[in-house]
């Protein structure tokens, strides 16, 4: 199946009225990609893969599957399977008409069509399942059925929407690791829609992180992770987020709290920026910024400090051996590497 | 609940207290209870009653019971089984069409875009209407020889100008689009709002299953409407079956006895040749039909 699946949106522009949901979404997914889209409620990413499954048109752009321009065909012509956030199973059928819903509308025939939802059903481990109805299923049941319609046609794009968002936590984490494995074994483009971070850093090959209608970065999780290209961006990717801490650069280092850490960027001069640390890359040493544990969030195998320093607040992940108690005076310091900059006017990385 | 005994130290204080309330709630219910008892169960038998007697206005000297007489009458009488003929036949084809076209409105409403309040509106005003009223509507502007919209389109569409109430068939159609011109709106505005109530991404779910409008309609839409659409035709049947004012109004069940359904014919024995008994057999028989009817269509209802 390697070769299909192939998309690129061209200047996507959506607009509802006066306002732009999409302002000029561009970008290109390579066959056989699991793909996320992320982004904080609102940004966009539901309407990109909308557009993409053509339930909705675009006000302006064009969008490409397998280097066809397919943005003026319906949805039924696209060859697209979807498994939206609700399910959107139909209530009257069994689970085994649900799945077999696709393949009748393909005129396939009944000696076919049996075999195939069989095999669906059994990917996700519903087959004893498919004379219920989905009201009698309980929601990760739903969750799958909707995956085995989805999965049943061999469509050459897989588009998800929010799939894990209905799921209670332990669900979550179990189907998400099943549906990493699911994509690999089909070898199909996936296509994910998601606000969830971790969801995107587990799942993806690549992702593209969406902010108010526009596309900030996009990459494999890990380098976006690593080299956030603005500020929006460092501050949406990990949990607890990365301290963002505006300071003046001068010749080499940053000031804050009155003491100076050293930066890899080596450039002379003075502006000012903003200095982005992850929690994790906090260290507790001597000699650096002095601060004071205000609150500590043990996890278990981590704990989260709050720190306070001289007013400005920071966040650090340590792990449990040396947990400082609350109220303790210690000093941190980073990295030079660890040390993210930002320009505190574009907001973009230095 | 007051009844709670072990709250209550005294043994039996719990109960006393719950028959207490038992008959207040008996007080607070008997008002509305005596007077539907009054206002039907209690007609119902005396029509019953009446129904075994022989009960002749023109010759009370004849009166008396005759038990089952009336009944054995109206077994072998044509004009009954013609009346209930006619009565099947409105019923049948009011029904289908109103939900036919009412769902075929509602369709259509369901997707415009703007005006839709307003339509509903307008849609809902026939059946706000009197069926009497209605009925004199119809005959006058709307049927009359000429001068009646209908006959003058007629008229116009080189038809030439029908005796709309005056010939059998015609009369017959004429008291269907009647009825189904007051009551589609009741189908439309019910399957409407079912059609509502349906979720929107299922739709979308079978556009990307590549379903086409026709299978979208077929396979989605109408499984999911069937309770509502059971539901109105379980309704707007036993109105059917009992319909009156507006046949009586139009064309007083003629001409002949082309339009003369079961409940026409009872009211006519009864009222205008004044065989009281019969014509109470008449409307028992009516009562049994519709009973009949509506035990099938509930079967049909908890099928699946």
């Amino acid at each position: 199946m390697s070769g299909r699946g192939q998309v690129r949106f061209e200047d996507i522009v959506k607009m509802h009225g006066e306002f732009a949901a999409l302002k000029g979404v561009s970008f290109e997914i390579e066959p056989g990609e699991f793909f996320a889209l992320l982004g904080p409620s609102g940004s966009g990413k539901s309407t990109t893969l909308r557009i993409l499954a053509g339930l909705d048109a675009p006000s302006a752009g064009r969008v490409f599957i397998d280097g066809q321009d397919i943005t003026a065909a319906d949805a039924r012509d696209r060859d697209i399977a979807m498994v939206f956030q609700s399910y959107a199973l139909y209530p009257h059928m069994t689970v085994y008409e649900n799945i077999a819903f696709p393949l009748e509308m393909a005129r396939m025939s009944k000696a076919e069509i049996v075999p195939a939802v069989q095999e669906a059903a059994r990917k996700v481990a519903i087959e004893h399942l498919l004379q219920r109805k989905p009201g009698q299923l309980s929601g990760g049941q739903q969750q799958r059925c909707a995956l085995a319609r989805a999965i049943v046609r061999k469509a050459r794009l897989f588009l998800l929407d929010e799939p894990l968002s209905n799921l209670d936590a332990k669900l979550r984490l179990e189907t998400r690791t099943e549906l990493k494995k699911l994509q690999r074994s089909l070898g199909v483009t996936a296509v994910y829609v998601t606000h969830d971070q971790e969801e995107a850093m587990t799942l993806a090959d690549r992702m593209a992180v969406f902010m108010a209608g526009e596309i900030q970065q996009i990459g494999r999780p890990a380098d976006v992770f690593a080299r956030p290209n603005s500020i929006d961006v460092a501050a949406f990717i990990g949990s607890p987020p990365m301290n963002l801490i505006p300071a003046r650069y001068r010749d080499g280092g940053v000031e804050i709290a009155g003491h100076r850490l050293e930066t890899s960027l080596k450039e002379a001069g003075e502006r000012d920026v903003v200095v982005g640390i992850r929690p994790g890359a906090v260290r507790i040493a001597a000699g650096g910024i002095p601060a004071v544990v205000e609150l500590v969030e043990d996890l278990g195998d981590t704990a989260i400090l709050d720190l306070d320093c001289q007013g400005i607040s920071i966040r650090a992940r340590v792990s449990d051996g040396d947990v400082p108690r609350e109220g303790t005076a210690l000093s941190i310091t980073a990295r030079a590497a660890d040390i993210h900059l930002f320009d505190a006017t574009t907001r973009r990385r230095l | 609940m007051p009844g709670h005994a072990a709250a209550i130290p005294q043994g039996d204080l719990g109960r006393v207290l719950a028959q207490r309330e038992r008959r207040f709630a008996a007080a607070l219910l008997a008002p509305a209870f005596l007077a539907l008892l009054a206002t039907t169960t209690f007609p119902l038998l005396f029509l019953i009653g009446t129904s075994t007697f022989r009960m002749d206005l023109a010759m009370p000297f004849a009166d008396g019971f005759v038990g089952l007489e009336n009944y054995r009458t109206l077994l072998a009488d044509d004009r009954f089984w013609s009346s209930l003929l006619v009565s099947l036949i409105y019923t049948g084809a009011t029904v289908v069409l109103q939900v036919a076209l009412g769902l075929a409105l509602a369709l259509l409403v369901m997707d415009m875009k703007r005006g839709q309040g307003w339509f509903r509106i307008i849609a809902i005003l026939p059946v706000v209407l009197s069926p009497a009223v209605v009925g004199m509507i119809w005959r006058t502007f709307m049927l009359a020889p000429e001068f009646g919209i209908v006959d003058y389109l007629a008229i116009n569409a080189g038809l030439g100008s029908k005796n709309w109430l005056g010939d059998p068939t015609l009369a017959m159609v004429s008291v269907v689009v009647i009825h189904t011109w007051q009551w589609t709106p009741f189908a439309f505005m019910v399957l409407l709002a079912s059609l509502a109530s349906l979720p929107e991404d299922i739709y979308e779910a079978a556009r990307l299953d590549r379903a086409s409008a026709w299978q979208r309609f077929r396979r989605i839409t109408l499984p999911l409407l069937r309770p509502a659409i059971v539901m109105v035709v379980i309704m707007r049947t036993m109105v059917a079956l009992t319909a009156f004012a507006a046949i009586f109004t139009v064309t007083g069940g003629g001409p002949g006895t082309a339009t003369e359904i079961l409940n026409l014919y009872a009211y006519r024995k009864s009222f205008t040749e004044l065989s009281i008994g019969y014509g109470s057999a008449l409307a028992v028989a009516l009562l049994v039909v519709t009973i009949l009817i509506s035990g099938v269509l509930f079967a049909l209802r908890r099928a699946k």
